[in-house]
């Protein structure tokens, strides 16, 4: 039972439209609102991206300056994680956690709102960093020092980008923090831990690495502003730096499994409801969830291999670790659609392409796993084409099987299904172009963050492709922004549970009410519970049948 | 165990194991730092949610239905206007220092929102009890 509104009783009615939006503490509120500010910045790094692309596309272009060719990469790269990535999969967390463990709000819904909104002016402040005299931030997404130490870069542009991050990934943390408290005490009775639907298993597991590591990340940047501005010294000479990527990368490489499991979630859901079978070695995959992201914590020296501060075998070892747990993932995906009856969903599509293309990007990381191989292809465009394939080609692709999967439960309608497998044929085509020859310029020892390069043999056909691809990658963006336009204008409705879902979500209506569950839940016996009702309905069928 | 703690303390047992194993090898006190802030991070929660209020085993099946209400807020001002608050005196330290007084005097009158907003959470559960009395 509850009193709802109880805040305001006695005070004012509570506000309705775009304030009331702003002003929400219900989970689906939030969480939509941090989704579409996300996607807002990822279009935004998107069109920075084709303003790097068409610089580089030839040799010695002058389309942008160097300066802005740095601000550019920077900001990018900082938008991507800081203010696309990594909050997408958060927001993911906040609209379906509650959902799937059949609570009826997240825990905390002031605190998820007040990070919410430290999130989005942190982005802003980020991004206000484009407006200072002396440029944006510059100093790539990571900002190195003694870079970005204020003799080597001054300005109030870098002072903005320090900020900005210490905001973002504060409200990010927050926000996390909810998520973790609200599995740990909302879950509906009979959710017992092995009884939660994978994606949420992925969502704890990534909201954990949040709160063990993104504090570390704010300590830095906050000891960095302290450098560039009052004059201290935390950070200086080779003891420093090393000091500060050690910092950094604690935070840099569990970031890089926040912004997949979530994505490994959405994809593994879709293939499951799509092959409508419960999805294979449930127990292995929470065990492998629970290594893989302890591991990935444990990993974070091995993008300081060549800075000689490092103990390289350390963190080889623990790196090439990894793969156990990701083999069990890849295996469970296998054994989910071996005997399942697959209908070829978009959704499902998008999974299947996640699992395929982040392949590239694990295979790409073993070799960058050893240190012996490293050496040769650090800082050059093996790097940049190995994490675009694990964070683009991968977690965007699993995004879009989690977008398709759950755009009919938020919005109450179906999303195109032809548009939709247009769009994943033409991001599949553009994502390998684009990603793909970045091996070999990287192999050729073509390095990174240059505006210009020179006319080495193929070089500058290489680029071109690439530079081809992004632009077809946007097509395929703008085909996905089409559809939803079309699918909310001429809305096809989507009931309850297109999909012969597993999971809760799919029992409550489209969208889900306030306080999301107005009829009881089912018994709670499985991580699938709506499965569990299917195969009582079809097994009582037969045995009428039979009598 | 109760609270929800278990995933968080094999986690913790987990990131202590390969910590233990990095330091040893590593011998570098920062890395020890930041270890033991994610181990103890996690320990922490895993005990404040076993300490706090504990909960009916889950597996064990539902609970007794209650008529007791929980009051549930839908909105706050007080929220939003913390968050402006944070962000404004963050953002002051590049912009201008007034834009820092500015949002420290933001955070003052959100704190006192959020208060407010919590007392008539209670009131209002206060009513619904007085009302159903006899």
């Amino acid at each position: 039972m509850t009193i709802e509104d109880a805040p305001l009783v006695g005070d004012r009615r509570r506000s309705a439209g775009w304030v009331g939006a702003a002003i929400s503490t219900d989970h689906k509120r939030i969480g939509l609102n941090l989704g579409l500010c996300s996607l807002v910045f990822f279009l935004a790094g998107g069109v920075m991206a084709l303003f790097i692309r068409a610089q580089i596309s030839q040799p010695n272009n002058h389309i942008v300056s160097d300066q802005a060719y740095s601000e550019l990469f920077t900001m990018h790269g900082s938008t991507m994680i800081y203010l696309f990535v990594t909050p997408m999969a958060i927001a993911l967390a906040i609209y379906l956690v509650p959902l799937q463990i059949g609570a009826d709000e997240i825990a905390g819904g002031r605190t998820t709102l007040a990070g919410f909104w430290i999130w989005l002016l942190g982005g802003l402040t980020m991004e206000a960093s484009w407006l200072a005299n002396d440029g944006a931030g510059r100093d790539g997404w990571f900002s190195y020092t003694p870079l970005s130490e204020s003799q080597y870069t001054p300005g109030v542009g870098q002072d903005l980008w320090t900020l900005g991050v210490i905001l973002a990934v504060t409200g990010t943390t927050i926000m996390a923090a909810t998520v973790v408290w609200t599995i740990a005490r909302r879950r509906a009775p009979g959710m017992a831990l092995l009884r939660m639907p994978v994606f949420t298993w992925t969502a704890l597991v990534s909201v954990l690495m949040v709160v063990g590591s993104f504090p570390v990340l704010i300590a830095a940047m906050i000891l960095l502003y302290l450098d560039r501005t009052a004059g201290t010294h935390f950070f200086v000479g080779f003891t420093g730096s090393i000091d500060y990527q050690d910092l950094f990368w604690f935070y840099g490489h569990p970031v890089v499994y926040v912004m997949f499991f979530p994505y490994l979630g959405a994809a593994a859901e879709a293939i499951a409801a799509a092959a409508h079978k419960r999805w294979f070695g449930y127990k292995a995959f929470v065990a492998s969830m629970l290594a893989f992201s302890a591991l990935s914590m444990s990993v974070w020296a091995h993008h300081m291999y060549t800075t000689g501060g490092s103990v390289n075998e350390a963190f080889a070892f623990t790196s090439t670790l990894l793969l156990i747990p990701a083999g069990v993932e890849y295996f469970d995906v296998l054994g989910t659609l071996i005997g399942g009856s697959i209908v070829l969903r978009t959704s499902m599509l998008f999974g299947l392409a996640f699992f395929l293309q982040f392949l590239i990007g694990g295979v790409s990381g073993i070799w960058i796993a050893s240190p012996v191989l490293d050496y040769s292809n650090h800082d050059t465009y093996f790097i940049i084409g190995h994490f675009h394939y694990t964070l683009f080609a991968g977690s965007i692709f699993g995004f879009f099987a989690g977008v398709y999967h759950w755009f009919p439960k938020v919005t109450g309608a179906m999303l195109r299904e032809r548009l939709g497998k247009l769009q994943l044929v033409v991001m599949v085509i553009g994502t390998n172009m684009t990603f793909f020859p970045m091996f070999i310029l990287g192999q050729e020892g073509m390095v990174r963050r240059i505006s210009r390069y020179p006319e080495h043999p193929g070089w500058g056909t290489l680029n071109l492709i690439e530079s081809i691809g992004a632009g077809i990658i946007a097509i395929g963006v703008l085909i996905f922004l089409v559809n939803a336009w079309i699918s909310l204008r001429d809305r096809v409705p989507a009931g309850a549970d297109p999909w012969e879902g597993q999971t809760l979500e799919w029992w409550t209506s489209s969208p889900p009410p306030v306080l999301n569950f107005p009829e009881p839940l089912p018994p709670i016996t499985s991580y699938a519970p709506l499965q569990d009702l299917r195969e009582q309905a079809r097994e009582r069928e037969r045995e009428r049948v039979t009598t | 165990m109760r609270g929800g703690a278990i995933p968080l303390l094999a986690w913790a047992l987990l990131l202590s194991v390969l910590y233990a194993i990095n330091v040893v090898w590593t011998g570098k006190g920062l890395d020890a730092a930041m270890a033991g802030f994610a181990v103890a991070a996690t320990i922490v929660t895993a005990l404040a949610l076993a300490v706090r209020r504990p909960r009916e085993a889950l597996r064990s099946g539902p609970p007794p239905p209650s008529e007791e209400p929980k009051a549930i807020p839908t909105a706050s001002y007080g929220s939003v206007l913390l968050a402006v608050g944070v962000a404004a005196t963050v953002f002051g330290l590049s912009f201008a220092h007034f834009v820092v007084y500015f949002g420290g005097g933001l955070i003052l009158v959100s704190l006192g929102l959020i208060a407010r907003e919590g007392y008539l959470q209670r009131r209002a559960l206060r009513r619904w009890r007085e009302e159903r009395q006899p």
